[in-house]
């Protein structure tokens, strides 16, 4: 009885009811399209990052990233790749000589991170050959060929076909060396760092520039069968005495963005807070005017008998009842609007963001456990909010409600 | 006799100070089982303050009062709700019906209160809803009753879980004559029949016609106690 009294007290203001089931279902399915903007940007993110060049793991010397010195390069090369080629999940590798250096036009000269690429392997590996703007791309690991940020090309006032010289320190003598280049293409990545300061070179040419011989100093890698997180389901290592070289993942590369990932749950929990608070206060005050409605009449079924603990209950049951239209509604919004924009999807081309630059659309992402935690949130809330208004009820004295109507 | 309510020098007092009003004053008053009561008198002088401090809505200012043995100013609010439920039916002048619920709802309200079973709850309805002349409107709402309908409802409310005392507000201040008189008789007929014990606070003629008792009262005194039998 008390069920059935409190579902159609409910809807006794149709439009109330009907608006606070609003704003709570609004909220509900806001913190769900966020929760799933914010995983389809993160997936799109990592993706974008591990994609575009990092790969989602890479090999280096021990203590090369410090300070990029040219001595450092991998040891036992041969013998890591081919067990990291025994990893199930690998899909392709490319080998990477780096270096910082001097690149000098007739128009000046800029500071650069030299990048020596093979060609055929890091075309499957990194998206520099999709994002040649002018010229093309390179075609073999040797040669004098060398790519060019789209900025860098601007500030150096080169045109396809310049010369172009690279300054750099050879590994053996640690002297200045210098190689002669023609600009074979520019690049536009739509990040700043890679399109100001990088330049791609052929492998073997800036191996023996550099008098690296075979040596390289970074090696990436691509896997498929990765989590949601963007990581390899198989874990991916290298053996246990190899002390002189270092694998990590992007979360290792990229802190930022992992950093990002984690603080967009973070941030995620602040939202809910801030939402389900509103949400409460909007359920307390729906609440209040239904009690203060209907002061006398739930002074008369005081007065019949029902204890305060029971007519407690008959308010605990009218905000369950409010809640569990609100969070099905919800539901349903939330689907509503995930599936429409993941359909869509939501144009952030060409903005920069943590040191990645989105290439594509982001498509929110529902992730389907988050339909059951946020309900659920939801309608605990509504349960809390409804305990200031169950205190009133159960604090009412039958003879002063009754006062309020001349019987 | 057995006495279903005795009070002993009853007192309330609303306000402070110079404000102060004495609803009711020394109010010595013992009702046996089955008595048809009236208590009357004009407007203020305490009918309904001493209805809601008989029924356990109120509590007196001082004094004692004892509803089938029972006091009532040891009881918390639980306690005094559930004597309500098992020892008080309540006739209000409004009918106050709860809208949201069928005349069948209604009617077993306190029953479920009080834990009756389904089964005994459906045939008490069913034989009051012939009693009080319902038959066949026990699915429909407040709402869609005529107020002369509505309160043979509240009436039946007011009795089926079989209390010791209905208490009656003005039930028929809001009822035209013919209904009114019909609804008096019928009540008359339960406190004959079942020996329930009544107590109105009226302005009705037909009420006091009707009484077997008439107390006046008049700014909270007792000023006249008449038994008619």
């Amino acid at each position: 009885m008390f069920w059935k009294l409190a579902w159609r007290n409910l809807w006794r203001n149709r439009t109330r009811t009907l608006l606070s089931s609003f704003v709570i279902a609004f909220g509900l399915s806001a913190l769900v399209f966020v929760d799933g903007l914010m995983e389809g940007m993160t997936v799109n993110m990592v993706r974008n990052a591990t994609d575009t060049f990092l790969g989602h793991a890479q090999l280096h010397r021990q203590g090369f990233r410090d300070e990029l010195d040219v001595k450092r390069t991998i040891a036992d090369l041969d013998q890591r790749i081919a067990s990291l080629e025994q990893h199930p999940d690998l899909e392709r590798w490319s080998k990477r000589v780096l270096s910082q250096g001097m690149l000098a036009s007739s128009a000046g000269a800029e500071p650069v991170l030299v990048i020596g690429v093979d060609p055929k392997r890091e075309r499957d590996l990194s998206k520099f050959d999709e994002g040649i703007r002018d010229g093309n791309y390179l075609e073999s690991a040797s040669g004098n060929d060398m790519l060019v940020g789209s900025k860098l090309a601007e500030k150096l006032e080169l045109q396809l076909g310049d010369r172009i010289v690279l300054t750099g320190i050879d590994a053996d003598t640690q002297e200045m060396v210098q190689e002669l280049f023609r600009l074979g293409g520019i690049f536009h990545m739509g990040t700043r760092e890679m399109d100001e300061a990088m330049v791609l070179a052929p492998l073997q040419t800036l191996q023996k520039m550099l008098l690296l011989e075979e040596g390289v100093h970074e090696v990436a890698f691509r896997f498929s069968n990765l989590d949601r997180d963007g990581f390899p389901q198989t874990p991916v290592m290298l053996p246990v005495d190899d002390r002189k070289n270092k694998l990590q993942l992007w979360s290792e590369l990229m802190p930022a963005l992992n950093m990002m990932k984690e603080w967009s749950g973070v941030s995620m929990s602040i939202i809910s807070i801030i939402l389900f608070f509103i949400i409460g206060l909007g359920i307390t005050n729906t609440l209040l005017m239904g009690l203060y409605e209907r002061m006398f009449e739930l002074g008369v079924i005081k007065s019949l008998g029902t204890t305060p603990w029971q007519a407690t209950r008959l308010m605990f049951y009218e905000a369950a009842c409010l809640g569990l239209v609100s969070v099905l509604f919800g539901i349903v919004l939330s689907i509503l609007f995930t599936w429409i924009f993941a359909t869509a999807g939501i144009d952030y081309t060409g903005i920069e963001f943590s040191g990645v630059t989105f290439q594509e659309k982001i498509y929110p992402a529902l992730r389907w456990e988050r339909l059951v935690q946020y309900p659920f949130w939801t309608f605990g809330f509504t349960m809390v909010a409804s305990i200031y208004p169950s205190w009133k009820l159960f604090r009412m004295m039958p003879v002063e409600a009754l006062r309020k109507r001349k019987f | 006799m057995e006495t279903v309510i005795a009070t002993e020098r009853l007192n309330k007092k609303f306000g402070e100070g110079d404000l102060q009003i004495n609803a009711l004053r020394e109010v010595d008053l013992t009702i046996q089982r089955g008595e048809f009561t009236a208590i009357v008198g004009p407007s203020g002088s305490g009918k309904t303050t001493l209805l809601n401090i008989l029924c356990g809505l109120d509590l007196p200012t001082s004094g004692e009062i004892r509803v089938s043995g029972k006091p009532l100013s040891s009881m918390n609010g639980t306690e005094l709700s559930r004597f309500r439920r098992n020892h008080i039916g309540l006739v209000f002048q409004a009918y106050n019906l709860i809208p949201v619920l069928t005349v069948l709802e209604n009617i077993e309200y306190v029953m479920l209160l009080q834990g009756i079973s389904p089964r005994e709850r459906k045939d008490r309805v069913r034989d009051f809803l012939g009693r009080i002349g319902l038959e066949g409107k026990e699915k429909r709402f407040p709402s869609e009753l005529s107020g002369g309908q509505q309160q043979r409802v509240a009436i039946a409310r007011a009795m089926v879980s079989e209390p010791d005392l209905i208490l009656a507000d003005e039930p028929t201040a809001n009822l035209d004559s013919e209904t009114g008189s019909q609804l008096l008789d019928m009540m008359r007929r339960f406190n004959r029949e079942q020996k329930m014990t009544f107590i109105f606070s009226t302005h009705d003629p037909m009420i006091m016609e009707r009484a077997t008792r008439l107390i006046t009262l008049t700014d909270g005194k007792i000023v006249q106690d008449e038994r008619r039998e």
